[in-house]
């Protein structure tokens, strides 16, 4: 029971109160974290730096355009490939140039990410890369080309969820495969059956 | 009665900081290591909370990150017995005096991180018309951290790099008298190229 207001409580009882909470205190496992020896493990959703995987970029340029913070740089030059029959149209392509991320301007919105048509750019829960100098907080693209090793897999379906598209797609078109062998080779049985009983 | 004002007292020259005995030169290799070593764990922390990446720097602070295990101590009761500042959050133009005012309180040697993307360069505040774009327009940054805001761990691996540079520091270079970066930073306008002689000068080439 608490004391009243203006009346004292027991001498030392306040220690005592003190000595309870230490004493329950002590008995309790830590919960500290040991940072610089043991790395804590990160859900794969963790927005810690954007990874770059060029060999998909096809400088769109609507990860740069979407982002709030304008922190994206992207310079590219379009190629003319020959037909690819004679007499054909010839084909440009855009070739990236240069794809840099401000990671000292980005508000890690991954709005990039979202907008971005062809996933060339991934969510990797990396942190540590803190700077002396602030231009080294400029990624070019090679950097966030090392980015994307540390990009973990994406995360597995639920259970009952549908099938992904290309999956199905492969799924359907090997066992229509299969089933058209199928019936071939039992075609070709009761062939022979019957050229066997005809013998 | 006078009610003039008394004559303002000549104006001080602020006392100079920056400014080494000859004892530091004369000083030997394994007492700088000493010294740095000191420096590098025992870092008092004046914690600059601005904005939301304060809660960060609480959430490092506190039992699950726990920068005390690294040297970094919370207790400073203000700049003056200060060995490091974490800017963490957006710096405004009107609260920009205060900070380089706290800062110039800190006895030297001195060192500042600047936390989270505000801090670093204005972050999402980059076309604001009121928050300075980025801390280390008005003080000197030893380490930035990316991030909005960034994670407690992100801190901790800041402090290290700083740690780190601090080991690697000499009070004769950090005391140096002029630094190249300051000189690039205060340099004049770049002239504009001149004029092809054959071009003429008017609206008609614009064309």
């Amino acid at each position: 029971m608490a004391p009243l207001p203006g009346i004292p409580g027991i001498p030392g009882s306040g220690l005592a109160k003190g000595l309870a909470v230490t004493l329950r205190t002590m008995t309790k496992r830590t919960v500290t974290a040991q940072y610089p020896d043991a790395l804590p493990e990160l859900p794969p959703r963790s927005r810690g730096v954007i990874a770059l995987f060029e060999e998909n970029c096809t400088v769109c340029m609507l990860c740069a355009r979407e982002c709030p913070d304008w922190c994206i740089y992207i310079d590219s030059h379009k190629e003319t490939a020959p037909p690819a029959a004679p007499g054909g149209r010839e084909r440009s392509r855009n070739v990236l140039d240069r794809f840099a991320i401000d990671f000292s301007l980005c508000m890690y919105c991954g709005i990039c990410i979202e907008v971005c048509p062809f996933d060339a750019l991934f969510w990797s829960p990396e942190f540590e890369y803190a700077e002396t100098d602030i231009l080294d907080l400029t990624h070019e693209r090679d950097k966030l080309r090392d980015w994307m090793w540390t990009v973990p897999a994406p995360p597995a379906l639920d259970p009952a969820a549908e099938e992904p598209k290309e999956i199905a797609a492969a799924r359907k078109a090997a066992e229509k495969a299969a089933a058209a062998a199928e019936a071939a080779r039992r075609d070709q049985g009761s062939r022979d059956d019957q050229d066997e009983g005809d013998a | 009665m006078d009610m003039t004002p008394d004559p303002a007292p000549p104006a001080q020259p602020l006392p100079e900081p920056r400014r080494l005995g000859p004892l530091a030169r004369l000083a030997p290799e394994p007492m700088k290591v000493v010294l740095n070593w000191g420096r590098r764990y025992s870092l008092w922390v004046f914690n600059f909370g601005l904005a939301c990446c304060a809660i960060e720097f609480i959430a490092a602070s506190m039992s699950r990150h726990d920068f005390i295990r690294l040297g970094v101590i919370p207790f400073a009761p203000g700049p003056r017995q200060a060995d490091l500042m974490i800017v963490s959050g957006t710096v405004t133009d009107k609260m920009a005096p205060a900070v380089k005012r706290l800062y110039e309180q800190m006895p030297e040697p001195k060192y500042v991180i600047s936390f989270g993307a505000c801090s670093n360069c204005g972050g999402p505040y980059w076309d604001s018309y009121s928050v300075t774009k980025g801390v280390d327009q008005i003080i000197p940054v030893d380490v930035y951290v990316p991030g909005c805001p960034p994670r407690p761990e992100a801190l901790l691996q800041g402090i290290l790099k700083l740690q780190e540079k601090i080991a690697r520091e000499s009070t004769g270079e950090r005391y140096a008298p002029a630094k190249p970066s300051v000189q690039a930073l205060t340099s004049g306008l770049v002239t504009p190229p001149a004029p092809a002689p054959g071009s003429g000068s008017g609206s008609g080439d614009t064309k």
